[in-house]
């Protein structure tokens, strides 16, 4: 007898099955009543910090819980349009944690929930004004001249502009992360608002900013079936605690955008979209013209090789264009855009690679 | 797909991916793109339309409306900026090196 039909058969494995799906069954139940109601929602963001700077909505946070043994300490810039918890989405499954867990000093600079008082916040107010000062204060708190300073998607744009722009920057380490900087390969994100079809005050509010709610929605186009099949796996995996504490994560903070403010969408729109201003190598900012080649310090170019939010095609140029061209390194990483906060692939190829970059590129402990 | 995956799952995988792919393609298209726009102006057009009916109407009564609201709201939030503005360049004045050092 083929011994697969043999375990089949057997009835001790067959009571073992039994007992497990009945198991199982019980456990989806329960799950799938929180799941509905709401309740034993994961906590979200909580790894232990201190907020060491604030001006208006833009917080800056120290992550508390290693022995930070290296320096200089690295700063995260997070973008524009999302929430800054998906890199530190949940206990052991974070960035931050991995990262301060690695004995690094870890910041993040969080832009805040934008509302009319930031309506007219424009590049240069991120780049030129909030940047220099929460970095002043990481370098004051960390007692460190240099910082290694990350950006994550549109916040790798903010933080190339600073090292580009700033006589004293002191960025010893750029790590861009999913940072777009060839914008006519950016697909269907900004398709809409190219030349001749959508105006960006089409889509600014009373607020005077992009509602969260149209920057949803772009996402969602992206893939708007791929819902169903996320369910379906959740059903599969509902008995499954850790599964459902995961989904539960990803899905609030896939839905939780935050609004654009809409003075620099404007910017965004008429310099990076329909100029495609990044791929000339510099962008006016200012009174100045900025030149991204004159970005001091290591250049680490990170993208994600299944991102369909920044297609590698967008993010590729950073080699041709950021930094000294000695010092620009890639790193090609599995998975999509949230690689670089959450799932398996995310612990496994991700947050040790970074890790060890940045370690690579820090000072030893004495 | 990973192969201890149940039948059902397999199947609604797939399911989603052969529905998925065309409605994925069609709304990356020039023409859905430009569908949107259209709808995304007409809409603006009729609610502005209607906006100011109701704001002459509320006028004739004397009565404030929603947009004389939203501007002194935006009023409001100018001022508040300002503010802002000048509280962190007072707090400023006795730090040292914390303004910009633009190339």
């Amino acid at each position: 007898m083929n011994p697969k039909i043999a375990s089949t058969l057997n009835p001790a494995d067959l009571l073992t099955r039994v007992n497990r799906d009945v198991e199982r069954s019980i456990l989806r139940a329960r799950n799938g009543i929180r799941y509905v109601r709401g309740t034993h929602r994961p906590a979200l963001g909580v790894t232990p910090k201190d907020v060491v700077w604030k001006r208006d909505k833009a917080e800056l946070w120290r992550y508390k819980g290693g022995d930070r043994r290296y320096g200089p300490p690295v700063v995260i810039v997070h973008s524009l349009v999302s929430r800054s918890y998906i890199l530190d989405l949940r206990p052991g499954n974070s960035t931050v944690e991995y990262l301060t867990r690695a004995g690094l000093d870890v910041f993040m600079l969080d832009w805040g929930v934008a509302d009319e008082l930031d309506a007219d916040n424009d590049l240069e107010r991120y780049v030129d004004w909030y940047l220099p000062r929460a970095l002043h204060a990481a370098r004051t708190a960390s007692g460190h001249e240099e910082v290694t300073l990350a950006g994550y998607c549109l916040g790798g744009v903010m933080a190339a502009l600073y090292a580009a722009g700033h006589d004293h920057a002191n960025v010893r380490n750029l790590i861009l992360m999913a940072t777009p900087v060839d914008y006519s390969e950016m697909g269907a994100m900004v398709a809409l608002l190219r030349e001749g079809r959508l105006d960006p005050d089409e889509l600014i509010d009373e607020t005077g900013n992009v509602p969260a709610d149209a920057l949803y929605s772009g996402f969602y186009m992206l893939a708007p079936t791929v819902e169903v099949a996320q369910k379906a796996t959740l059903l599969e995996n509902l008995w499954n605690d850790e599964f459902v504490e995961g989904f539960q994560a990803m899905a609030t903070w896939s839905r939780d955008h935050v609004p654009f403010p809409g003075a620099a969408f404007r910017q965004l729109v008429e310099l990076l979209v329909r100029q495609n201003i990044l791929m000339t190598g510099s962008m006016p900012l200012g009174s100045r013209q900025v030149d991204l080649a004159a970005v001091q310090g290591n250049v680490l170019n990170a993208m994600a090789e299944r991102d369909n939010v920044v297609p590698p095609p967008a993010v590729e140029p950073v080699m041709q264009l950021v930094g000294d061209p000695a010092r620009r390194e890639e790193l090609r990483l599995p998975g999509g855009h949230v690689t670089f906060g959450t799932g398996k692939s995310a612990f496994k190829h991700t947050m040790p690679k970074l890790t060890s970059w940045i370690i690579d590129h820090s000072d030893t402990p004495s | 797909m990973p192969a201890n995956q149940p039948l059902w799952l397999r199947a609604v995988l797939r399911l989603e991916r052969a529905v998925g792919e065309p409605i994925e393609s069609a709304v990356h298209s020039d023409t859905y793109f430009d569908l949107v726009s259209t709808t995304t102006r007409v809409r603006r057009k009729l609610s502005g339309t209607a906006e100011g009916v109701s704001r002459r109407c509320l006028h004739l009564l004397n009565l404030p409306a929603g947009s004389d609201i939203r501007n002194m709201r935006q009023q409001l939030a100018r001022m508040e900026r300002r503010l802002n503005q000048l509280s962190h360049d007072v707090s400023e004045l006795d730090e040292d090196g914390s303004g910009p050092d633009v190339r």
